[in-house]
């Protein structure tokens, strides 16, 4: 760090000529919690207690009764929802399209990441713009837009029918989970684009120059330097794909058809459709569980690498 | 003989001078001229049915009443909210899911003296509103479902509920997404009594839809939905209500609206006032309004769902709504069967069954 040292707890420097006080007369803890409070607020009242609703939730036997009482704890959503095998395989099948869905979108998005900050030169800025102007409509439009791609009377099966490639309509491209895939794979590009690129613009270009001196080729430049040095970049780009992919019910609800259902839309189902708020909590804390289980072991991994290296 | 009546008489009389001076102030009901009632009222309902064409006669008469709508996309989910302590005055369910809003306590029952369109109810759809003998909801829009069928791609028709679950029109029926939907159409299929399903039916029924899951193209949610995969093609078959059927007709689509063999589907949407709500004269005003006749008249030939006032539907001529009601078909109403209440173990079953039949590998 380059910035003047900052006054230490221990620092004989006393309080009123710290940083902290910024002006406003306010000391370092004050300025603290002024910034801390607000967002700590937020969090609370529209994550943490609904989380905590919802874990409470979960062990209320039925929808019966006061919705705010106490109720006599009960494993019965979580007995029922343990009994039942094929939300288990949903959720295996779930996690398993958000593997996928995360590595192809980090993969695609990287060679745009490589493009936009080794060779967007000064027009970097209006390729990004152009990157995110996909997100200055709605997401629903963006999905709808590949049912209109997808569709028996759409632009793909129009054009394949025109050049006289098929004669009749493919049925096979909309309402299934391919189409679920490749929709979200669409829709993640983007997002997973922006922490790669931060994570290569971050390296420092004299370390080509000294691999070129020590007559490394291009490719070994790649693999040996900016690669590893992206892996950051690339790990939050993929768990920020995969985490919300997981528990994902939009787009199969748009274009996943019958046979397409994620664990997220019984989830919802249960909520919605079903009014078993009980249950569908249930469900969620295990995906919730689930989920960070899977992420905890794959920080873990993560680190260990790092520490080999 | 009692030294303290005067005062009692006094107090008494300053009481009443107090009540009369705090009604006018609060705008007591029956003195306050309709066009000068002022207040709020908000109402759970279902997206669209906002329009003012759905509550115009409340509107022209009580122009200075605010109505606000907060929406609920399901019955399910407009149940779950007012369970959870939604303050709505009134709010909007349908068929099937009128029991559990009197078991929970969340319903008041209707003073239907209040309600001057009351009579021209008939006595079949008053009954429908009732629980345990008592009013506790107004029976509003009505409608059938049934089976609607692309005429050009199944010219031989549909006669049964079965063409839903028939593979021969594979990739072209979508069926609502709905647990006691999937179960109404398999107890009319196998004549199974609805109101007494048993674990070995319901298995059944869970079995036969997730068989029937290949052959469906999409289970729709909306209307939209369904009537945008009739006019591409994809959609032959379908469970749909009678709203979508006029309107495809009406584009010109080669659509009909099965009579099945086993009869279609009826079911009507009531309005219910939430209990203990502060704004009872008014919700009872809405209500009222509701039934009146302008309501009705829009509901019925803008929108093409039946209204239980009798004048209104006397008065039906357009050949495509007599169509659609069937009212020239005078078989129609005994050849029809009624949605049943469902009750909570009912409801947690039936979802549970069609959230498996979706979770099915």
């Amino acid at each position: 760090m380059t910035t003047p040292s900052r006054p230490s707890v221990t620092s004989p420097i006393p309080r009123t000529a710290g940083w902290g006080r910024a002006g406003w007369g306010l000391d370092r803890r004050a300025t603290f919690w002024m910034l801390y409070l607000p967002p700590l607020f937020w969090l609370g009242a529209f994550f943490l207690i609904p989380l905590l609703l919802m874990f409470a939730y979960s062990f209320r036997a039925n929808m019966s009764g006061d919705f705010f009482q106490l109720w006599q704890p009960s494993l019965n959503q979580y007995s029922k929802l343990f009994a039942t095998g094929s939300y288990w395989r949903l959720l295996g099948v779930s996690t398993w399209m958000a593997l996928m869905i995360s590595i192809a979108a980090v993969v695609l998005s990287y060679p745009i990441a490589y493009f936009l900050a080794f060779h967007g030169r000064q027009r970097v800025g209006f390729y990004l713009v152009l990157l995110l102007v996909p997100f200055w409509t709605s997401y629903l439009l963006r999905v709808m837009a590949w049912k209109i791609m997808l569709g028996t009377e759409g632009v793909i099966n129009s054009f394949l029918i025109y050049i006289n490639v098929i004669q009749e309509p493919l049925t096979a491209l909309l309402y299934n989970r391919n189409a679920v895939v490749l929709t979200l794979i669409y829709v993640w590009i983007p997002f997973a684009t922006l922490p790669i690129l931060a994570a290569l613009q971050r390296i420092d270009v004299s370390l080509f120059e000294a691999a070129a001196d020590l007559g490394a080729r291009p490719i070994h430049q790649f693999l040996r330097i900016t690669l590893p040095l992206s892996l950051p970049g690339v790990f939050a780009a993929f768990f920020m794909v995969f985490i919300p992919t997981v528990g994902e019910y939009v787009t199969p609800l748009l274009v996943g058809g019958s046979r397409g259902s994620m664990y997220g839309n019984i989830i919802q189902d249960f909520f919605t459709k079903a009014a078993n708020w009980p249950f569908g909590s249930a469900m969620s804390m295990v995906m919730l569980f689930g989920t960070l289980v899977l992420v905890a072991v794959a920080t873990r991994l993560i680190n260990l690498r790092d520490l080999l290296e | 003989m009692n030294p303290k009546k005067p005062l009692h008489n006094l107090l008494a009389g300053m009481f009443l001078t107090l009540t009369l001076i705090l009604s006018a102030c609060g705008g007591a009901p029956a003195d306050v001229p309709p066009g000068e009632l002022t207040g709020t009222l908000s109402v759970l309902e279902w997206a669209g049915y906002d329009t003012e064409d759905f509550w115009i006669d409340f509107k022209n008469t009580y122009p200075n009443v605010t109505v606000s709508f907060e929406f609920g996309t399901s019955d399910a989910d407009i149940y779950a909210k007012m369970a959870a302590g939604n303050q709505a005055d009134v709010f909007h369910p349908y068929s099937g899911w009128l029991q559990f809003y009197v078991d929970e306590g969340l319903v008041e029952e209707i003073d239907t003296s209040k309600l001057t369109n009351w009579d021209k109810v008939s006595d079949s759809h008053k009954k429908l509103g009732q629980i345990d003998g008592k009013q506790y909801f107004i029976p509003w829009d009505i409608g059938f479902t049934s089976i609607l069928y692309r005429t050009d791609k199944i010219p031989e028709g549909v006669e049964s509920w079965a063409a839903l679950l028939d593979p021969k029109y594979a990739g072209h029926i979508s069926m609502w997404d709905d647990g006691p939907g999937a179960v109404t159409v398999s107890s009319y299929i196998h004549g199974y009594d609805e109101t007494a399903i048993t674990d070995e039916q319901l298995a059944a029924i869970k079995e036969e839809w997730i068989a029937q899951r290949d052959s469906n193209l999409f289970y729709w949610a909306g209307e939209p939905e369904l009537q945008e995969g009739f006019r591409s093609g994809d959609v032959w078959a379908a469970y749909a209500w009678q709203g979508s059927y006029a309107l495809l007709l009406g584009e010109g689509l080669p659509v009909a609206y099965a009579n099945p063999k086993e009869g279609r589907n009826s079911w009507m949407g009531f309005y219910g006032i939430r209990k203990g709500t502060e704004n009872l004269d008014l919700a009872l005003k809405f209500l009222d309004a509701k039934l009146a006749e302008a309501t009705g008249n829009n509901v019925v030939n803008l929108y093409y769902y039946g209204h239980p006032n009798q004048d209104v539907m006397s008065a039906v001529t357009d050949p495509l709504l007599l169509e659609a009601f069937g009212l020239n078909d005078p078989n129609i109403l005994a050849n029809t069967n009624f949605t049943p209440n469902l009750t909570a173990e009912q409801r947690d079953a039936w979802t549970s069954m069609w959230a498996e039949v979706k979770a099915a590998p």
